[in-house]
């Protein structure tokens, strides 16, 4: 028993070990002279000025810009992901009429259209949360789209034999049937919808998480960057391990039918 | 071809996230002889697939010995070859490849890959098929495929750890006497693990009974019906002695079972 | 007799022409293109919305034309698949090793997972400034964009696809006296290909948008570079030209490695 616990804890112990391993790993190389501190700083510098940004604000001014964008485009993402895709999940003509323009939409790269953009919203929050909008769409509309499309047939046979008419089928066992590949859609714009936001700042903001990475890059600040890349890596991470939680959560149903 | 002896056996595991080693099989001893049909029957968790890996070398023994033709089993071996319940077949490869497969891992000595597997897929009859693939097969011919490739390393002990159980009635019926027939040729030593009381008879020579809690033989019930055996055997008066006895062991076990639900 | 072949002759006609009438959702999706298309063109003409920023499919035609012959077209082109092909060489001679030595050692996955998916969900986009100041604003910041977006995808794919090898066949191969080293070669690597692809599959996406990222941000050729440039001076047709480029080269790498992929899963039923 105490060497079942320990395998659990194990993976955590040195999950644990690792991170802080790397930091450790990271301080000795540039302190040693390994590798210049120029090119990633030391931990210690981006931890100073971690505390130097937040205590001028700067920090939080561009989180808060980047995540306002962030929700401006999730939620324009997902009202009209989760819209058309019950649309075109529920009907067929629906799904064939927007097909070629989603399948156009997942080959072409959505950040080559990005001047496209600039030309028509200007640099600054719309074209941002424009591009956002569309990195986060694709995988909201895709599961949506699924989810309602293939629904449980043996459900819905079961539904229809008790006189069930469509309207019905649709609110009580479609819509709630789908609810796990809609959220683990979520999971996946959340993140794309973080992307989007941060790599459009990159290139025309005046504030936000990108913004600051382009501007310091102008200037060669390494330490400066790397306090905002660290943040936008940690906020990915807490952003999809939230998620991950709530997809476990409407999931609980699921297990004892998927055995 | 060799006789198995086994010796006090006794076989722990560790529940995962347990406390307690649980003895999946106890103080077990067997003999068989060589070109023995034997089964072993019993209800679930009796411990006789564990029984049947720990004779392949495929599971630890914590205690006692199991001897092939007086050598100890310490691992896998070429003198052995197991048949699982799931056909186990590389999707990638065709037939003829799986059938190979033994061979290459054991670096057979024996002559050459293609021929020897050749023959054994014609002798399960599946000669029409070497060029397929699994997934174009059926249930039963890929288990005749798993077959083949058993024999394909000419084993001294054939282990099948109810390779039918998989399969539909009809086709389990069928791949019984397919089975004897592939037998008669070279009447290996086999250890066969089942649940079906009427193929355990069909089929064997000797029939080993196991109980649980922990794992231990009840009894072991000599077949002495007449050979080859033919489907006519099932609806004869001795065969249905055999099947009374049997059932009346697997009720005991079902008694005993819910004893112990009502008292926990 | 000369009546009845006719009659099977006319009898096999009727049937191809019944064979080829289309689907009622293929019908739509080309009526709903169509739409996109005439609206497209006759809009600006119409004054609904303004020409300048939207050109129209014909002037995009035309400015398609002119790229191809009079825009080094080809060098540009050259300059970014060169950056692409580099990135991902690279990042396939990195990531496959160490995502079938993730796969197999568990060890090295409880040490090095979490930083590893931390790094997959991060937009590694983000480092593309980082980048550019180690390395400038030549060809090499490029394929090192390219070689991170591709790395992750791969190296997760491959590792899962090892883990998730029916441990069924491994079973069978142990009872058979395999050794580690061949259960590695005839059942582990065959057994996760599917997923590998898989893994190159999400990699090509990541690296082409690398690519073009990479060279809109700061660049002195290639293909975003041109994008670039075209949308500063709003030549929107041109601009479409090379975003269409763009996206018709990604698509048929995709589908290329989706061809692939469906072929090796065939070996699969389920």
């Amino acid at each position: 028993m105490m060497m079942d616990v320990f395998m659990r804890r194990q993976a955590l112990i040195l999950g644990t070990f690792s991170l802080v391993g790397i930091i450790v790993l990271w301080q000795v190389a540039v302190a040693s002279g390994a590798i210049n501190p120029f090119f990633i700083s030391t931990p210690a510098a981006v931890w100073e000025e971690f505390l130097v940004q937040l205590g001028d604000g700067s920090l939080l001014t561009n989180i808060a810009a980047s995540l306002y964008s962030f929700a401006l485009a999730l939620g324009l993402a997902v009202a009209v992901g989760i819209g058309l895709g019950i649309l075109a999940g529920w009907f067929r003509d629906a799904e064939a009429a927007l097909e070629p323009f989603i399948w156009f939409k997942y080959s072409a790269p959505t950040v080559a259209f990005y001047p496209l953009f600039i030309a028509w919203l200007g640099y600054g929050t719309p074209t941002i949360v424009a591009i956002a909008f569309l990195f986060a769409l694709t995988p909201i509309y895709a599961n949506t789209l699924s989810g309602i499309k293939n629904v449980d047939r043996d459900l819905k046979r079961v539904a229809t034999s008790f006189g069930g008419r469509p309207y019905d089928i649709f609110f009580r066992i479609a819509l709630p049937g789908s609810v796990p590949v809609i959220v683990a859609g979520l999971r996946l714009g959340v993140g794309r919808a973080l992307t989007g936001v941060v790599v459009a700042e990159l290139f025309g903001a005046n504030a936000g998480l990108g913004y600051s990475i382009a501007y310091y890059a102008q200037m060669l600040q390494t330490t400066q960057m790397m306090v905002s890349i660290v943040v936008i890596i940690l906020l990915g991470v807490a952003m999809t391990q939230a998620l991950s939680f709530v997809e476990k959560q409407t999931d609980a149903w699921r297990t004892s039918h998927d055995t | 071809m060799a006789g198995i002896e086994i010796r006090n056996l006794r076989i722990e595991y560790r529940i995962p996230n347990g406390e307690e080693l649980f003895t999946a099989v106890n103080d077990v001893s067997l003999s068989v002889r060589e070109g023995e049909f034997v089964s072993i029957v019993g209800s679930s968790g009796c411990g006789k697939s564990t029984l049947l890996l720990s004779v392949a070398g495929l599971v630890k023994v914590a205690r006692g010995s199991i001897a092939i033709d007086e050598r100890i089993v310490t691992g896998p071996g070429p003198d052995r070859a197991v048949v699982f319940q799931d056909a186990s077949l590389l999707p990638w490869r065709t037939v003829l490849g799986n059938v190979r497969f033994g061979l290459e891992m054991q670096r057979w000595t024996g002559g050459d890959y293609t021929e020897r597997a050749m023959s054994m897929i014609r002798l399960v009859g599946l000669g029409r098929f070497a060029d397929y693939h699994p997934h174009q097969l059926s249930g039963g011919m890929r288990q005749r495929a798993n077959i083949a490739r058993a024999l394909a390393v000419d084993p001294e002990v054939l282990l099948m750890d109810e390779p039918f159980g998989a399969l539909d009635a009809q086709t389990r019926e069928i791949m019984g006497e397919e089975l004897l027939r592939i037998w008669e040729k070279n009447k290996k030593t086999a250890l066969f693990v089942t649940h079906d009381i009427d193929e355990a008879i069909f089929l064997s020579d000797k029939i080993v009974v196991m109980g649980r809690n922990p794992g231990h033989i009840k009894e072991v019930i000599e077949v002495d019906l007449p050979r080859p055996r033919k489907p006519e055997i099932l609806d004869t008066p001795r065969f249905t002695e055999f099947r009374r006895r049997l059932r009346a062991h697997l009720a005991a076990d079902m008694a005993g079972m819910h004893l112990v639900e009502e008292v926990a | 007799m000369g009546m009845a072949v006719t009659s099977i002759r006319d009898a096999s006609r009727r049937n191809v022409l019944q064979g080829w009438y289309p689907k009622r959702s293929s019908m739509v999706s080309f009526l709903s293109v169509a739409a996109f298309f005439i609206l497209w063109q006759v809009a600006p003409e119409l004054g609904w919305v303004n020409g300048r920023f939207t050109s129209q499919p014909s002037q995009v035609f035309l400015a398609g034309i002119d790229v191809v012959l009079h825009d080094n077209f080809f060098y540009h082109a050259r300059i970014s698949l060169t950056e692409l092909a580099l990135g991902f060489a690279l990042a396939l001679a990195v990531s496959i090793p160490l995502g079938v030595l993730l796969g197999t050692s568990q060890t090295a996955r409880y040490l090095i997972d979490p930083p590893l998916m931390a790094l997959y969900i991060a937009p590694t986009l983000v480092l593309l400034p980082i980048l550019v100041v180690w390395l400038g604003i030549g060809m090499a910041s490029k394929v090192a964009i390219v070689f991170l977006g591709a790395l992750f995808p791969i190296v997760v794919n491959t590792m899962a696809g090892m883990r998730e090898v029916d441990s069924k066949l491994i079973r069978a191969a142990r009872s058979f006296g395999a050794s580690k080293f061949d259960i590695f070669i005839q059942i582990l690597i065959p057994g996760s290909l599917p997923s590998i692809l898989t893994g190159i599959r999400l990699a090509v996406g990541r690296a082409v948008l690398g690519v073009v990222v990479g060279e809109l941000f700061v660049s002195q050729a290639g293909i975003g570079h041109q994008l670039n440039t075209y949308g500063s001076s709003m030549r929107i047709d041109r601009l479409l030209v090379y975003a269409l480029v763009v996206s018709a080269f990604g698509y048929a790498l995709t589908a290329a490695v989706r061809a692939i992929e469906a072929h090796v899963r065939t070996w699969r039923p389920e």
